[in-house]
């Protein structure tokens, strides 16, 4: 039996990862086209999922759940969406700065662009400059994303930014930041191409800046 | 030397949300979870300490088995007094049925006392605070609402706690980045007190540390509670937990990981130190799931709060407690509501130290008006919270005979001597109309204004008291953190 894309956007909605995860390899394995399963399935899940949490029917947790089930799917799908060429998101690199211990807002942003489709690197909390500017080699990721919640370590992410320019490969990578005292105008300052207020904002404001 | 028993202290009346079966099990709970799983603590000293005494260190992590907890527990002290800097006064006592309220630490921004808009936190705020929590009475203790952002880097707390403590007598709440910083502000507290051993004697500061959810505590916060325990400094070491995010969704979930992670710094502290007084509690609220904010404004902080002071007093732990503040970003009907709720649920807890009266914008920015909004409400919580006196003289029968049936009570000297234990109110509207349209029409944010204005102004702090050799080895402090900061970059 085909397996149905329209049950897999369900499962997804529902937030059931593992089904999720095992209803996708069924459809590769059926010789499903890739795009088909993100469009039809996976995406056309998720778009359901932002749509309700916009109308407060779904909250943080839920959406959460549905977008590591995103994550489960995808991870399986990239290799072949990338042999095919086929267009999709792309990479995010994300940690805090060195100084700074604040781990959940940054963790919650991670989570969040992994139901974009985004495949997202958390390199975790107290990082030197030296550790954003390896993975943005390792990596090459489309984003990064830095965060900071005290004053005192804000300075910090514009001496990543100065570190990857030092680097020369701040070309090849979209800055994004933010946590709670960040404001706009900090990011502006520092060189920064997106600033997020929080995880479900910054998730479009970064989809604009990529698709532009 | 004056031993009189301050009016920012009180006795309350206490409420109960927990029955003795409920306390038993989240403190089973805790044991279990400090058993079993433990906690990481990045601290290799600490390690050792802590595995030569009981505790079973394995890598970063290290269990405490129930026996380890209960010693720790049992040799707390009944209670610490802590004193004005001049050491004339006993200004807290840290023992159950003592509340002290007081502000926060630390928010980047503050609500700029001319302009009423937020701008980042200045050194010259730190005075300003100091100065307005010293001269409202229902303030029990201080903090600052800031960090400062126009000193270097680095040293915003050594600069705030010098400033702070020249400027109110009150017992002054301070934060540190890191053990120098700390070990700055213990040498500052000692000039205060007038030499080490008269600060052993007389200490004036409890200091703020944080340990992180889950379970959890970093290089700096445990290595600023092993410098406390070692120096018999009253500490607090405290996190801050989110509700559904870095702890359980349920409230007890939530305390018994709260209540875990301190342990590790009591244990610590009681080991080093038998006797030394530490404070545990913290904010206990929760993530709010549509807008990922931490909600300092939410019920379920006022009931965590209480639930938690309840488990503390349990185990025979002060609490360190969460209230006046609120998720607005400006003075209106939300702060006041949402203040009044946290107040009243510290108030019936008996907390003993509790905190963010004046935080506003969940923490974000500093409000010096807010403080002074919450002692108002912070005064009518504890008339409240003193219960209803009986006994033969406040039964007054006889006065009721004697006035019978018709007359007035206006001339009796029963009135005299008692009218004045009723609550006067300095921001509450109780004119009449004609009065309050005469007087301009103001309203409660007017008064508010108005009041704290006033205060600084006109409000005569105790600085120009500080001896001048004090003020010069302070600054001395100073010139020298300023030094170590330059050399290590
Ligand atoms: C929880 C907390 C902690 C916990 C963190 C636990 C953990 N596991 O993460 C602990 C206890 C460790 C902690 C420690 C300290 N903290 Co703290 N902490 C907070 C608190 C209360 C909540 C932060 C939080 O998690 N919010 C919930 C999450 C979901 O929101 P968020 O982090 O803001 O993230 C959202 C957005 O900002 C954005 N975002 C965040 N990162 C990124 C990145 C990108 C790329 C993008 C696009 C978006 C984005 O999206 C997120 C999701 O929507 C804040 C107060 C506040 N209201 O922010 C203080 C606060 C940030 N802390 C503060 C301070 C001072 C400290 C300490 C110095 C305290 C001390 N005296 O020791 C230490 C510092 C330790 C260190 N070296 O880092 C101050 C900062 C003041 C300042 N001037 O900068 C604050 C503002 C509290 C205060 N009022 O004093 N803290």
């Amino acid at each position: 039996m085909a397996v149905d894309l329209g049950q897999m956007a369900e499962l997804l909605i529902a937030g059931k990862v593992d089904e999720v995860e095992k209803m996708t390899g069924q459809a590769i394995e059926e010789g499903m086209d890739p795009s088909d399963i993100l469009q039809k399935g996976l995406i056309a899940g998720m778009d359901v999922v932002g749509q309700r949490f916009k109308a407060c029917d779904m909250f943080i947790p839920e959406v959460l759940r549905s977008a590591k089930a995103m994550g489960a799917g995808m991870k399986q799908l990239r290799p072949m969406l990338v042999a095919s060429g086929a267009k999709m998101a792309g990479t995010m690199v994300i940690g805090t700065v060195k100084g700074d211990l604040h781990d959940i807002g940054k963790n919650l942003v991670g989570m969040m662009f992994e139901g974009a489709g985004f495949q997202v690197v958390n390199l975790g909390i107290d990082l030197e400059s030296q550790v954003f500017v390896d993975a943005v080699k390792e990596h090459k990721p489309e984003l990064l994303g830095m965060s900071a919640l005290l004053t005192t370590t804000m300075p910090k992410m514009g001496e990543v930014i100065n570190a990857l320019k030092e680097a020369g490969i701040r070309d090849q990578v979209k800055v994004m930041v933010g946590g709670a005292p960040v404001t706009e105008e900090f990011a502006k300052e520092i060189g920064a191409d997106i600033y997020g207020a929080n995880a479900a904002s910054s998730v479009d404001k970064a989809k604009a800046v990529l698709n532009a | 030397m004056t031993f009189r028993t301050n009016y920012t202290v009180n006795k309350t009346t206490r409420f109960r949300l927990l029955s003795e079966d409920q306390k038993a099990r989240i403190f089973r709970g805790v044991i279990k979870t400090l058993n079993d799983t433990g906690a990481n603590v990045h601290h290799e000293e600490v390690r050792d300490i802590l595995g030569k005494n009981g505790c079973k260190v394995d890598g970063k992590r290290v269990r405490i088995p129930p026996e380890v907890v209960l010693d720790a527990l049992a040799s707390l002290p009944p209670t610490t007094t802590l004193y004005s800097w001049d050491g004339d006064e006993e200004m807290c006592y840290v023992e159950p049925g003592r509340s002290y309220f007081g502000p926060g630490p630390t928010p980047p921004n503050f609500n700029d006392p001319d302009t009423l808009e937020r701008r980042p936190y200045l050194r010259k705020d730190a005075t300003t605070v100091a100065r307005v929590c010293d001269a409202l009475p229902n303030i029990g203790y201080v903090q600052s609402l800031g960090s400062i952002s126009d000193v270097t880097n680095g040293l915003a707390d050594v600069y705030e706690f010098a400033d702070m403590i020249q400027n109110t007598r009150k017992i002054i709440m301070n934060w540190a980045f890191s053990v120098e910083n700390l070990a700055d502000e213990h040498r500052i507290g000692i000039v205060m007190a007038g030499g080490e051993e008269a600060f052993s004697r007389r200490p004036n500061f409890i200091h703020y540390s944080e340990p992180i959810s889950p379970l959890t505590s970093d290089f700096d916060a445990i290595g600023k509670c092993l410098y406390c325990a070692k120096h018999r400094i009253p500490q607090v070491y405290t996190p801050c937990c989110i509700g559904g995010a870095t702890v359980p969704a349920t409230h007890a979930g939530q305390i018994i990981v709260a209540m875990s992670e301190s342990m590790v710094g009591v244990v610590l502290s009681q080991i080093v130190n038998p006797g030394t007084c530490i404070i545990i509690g913290g904010v206990q609220s929760i993530l709010d799931m549509r807008r990922t904010i931490y909600s300092y404004g939410a019920p379920e902080l006022g009931i965590m709060s209480a639930a938690f002071t309840e488990m503390l007093n349990y185990v025979g732990l002060p609490m360190y407690s969460t209230s006046g503040c609120t998720d607005t970003k400006k003075m209106e009907l939300q702060s006041g509501i949402e203040a009044a709720f946290s107040i009243h649920m510290a108030m019936l807890s008996g907390a003993n130290f509790v905190h963010d009266n004046g935080y506003t914008e969940s923490g974000i920015t500093g409000d010096i008006f807010q403080t002074v909004m919450d002692d108002e409400i912070i005064g009518m919580s504890r008339l409240i919270g003193g219960g209803v006196e009986v006994n033969e003289e406040t039964l007054a029968v006889e006065e009721i005979c004697n006035v019978g049936p018709g007359g007035h009570y206006l001339y009796e000297d029963h009135t005299m001597k008692w009218f004045r234990h009723h609550w006067q109110p300095t921001l509450m509207d109780r004119n009449s109309y004609e009065d309050w349209d005469a007087q301009g029409r103001l309203t409660m944010k007017d008064r508010i204004v108005n009041k704290t204005r006033d205060i600084i102004e006109n409000y005569e702090g105790p600085a120009s008291r500080v001896p001048e050799e004090a003020r010069k080895d302070l600054q001395k402090i100073l010139d020298a953190a300023e030094d170590r900061v330059r050399s290590q970059s």
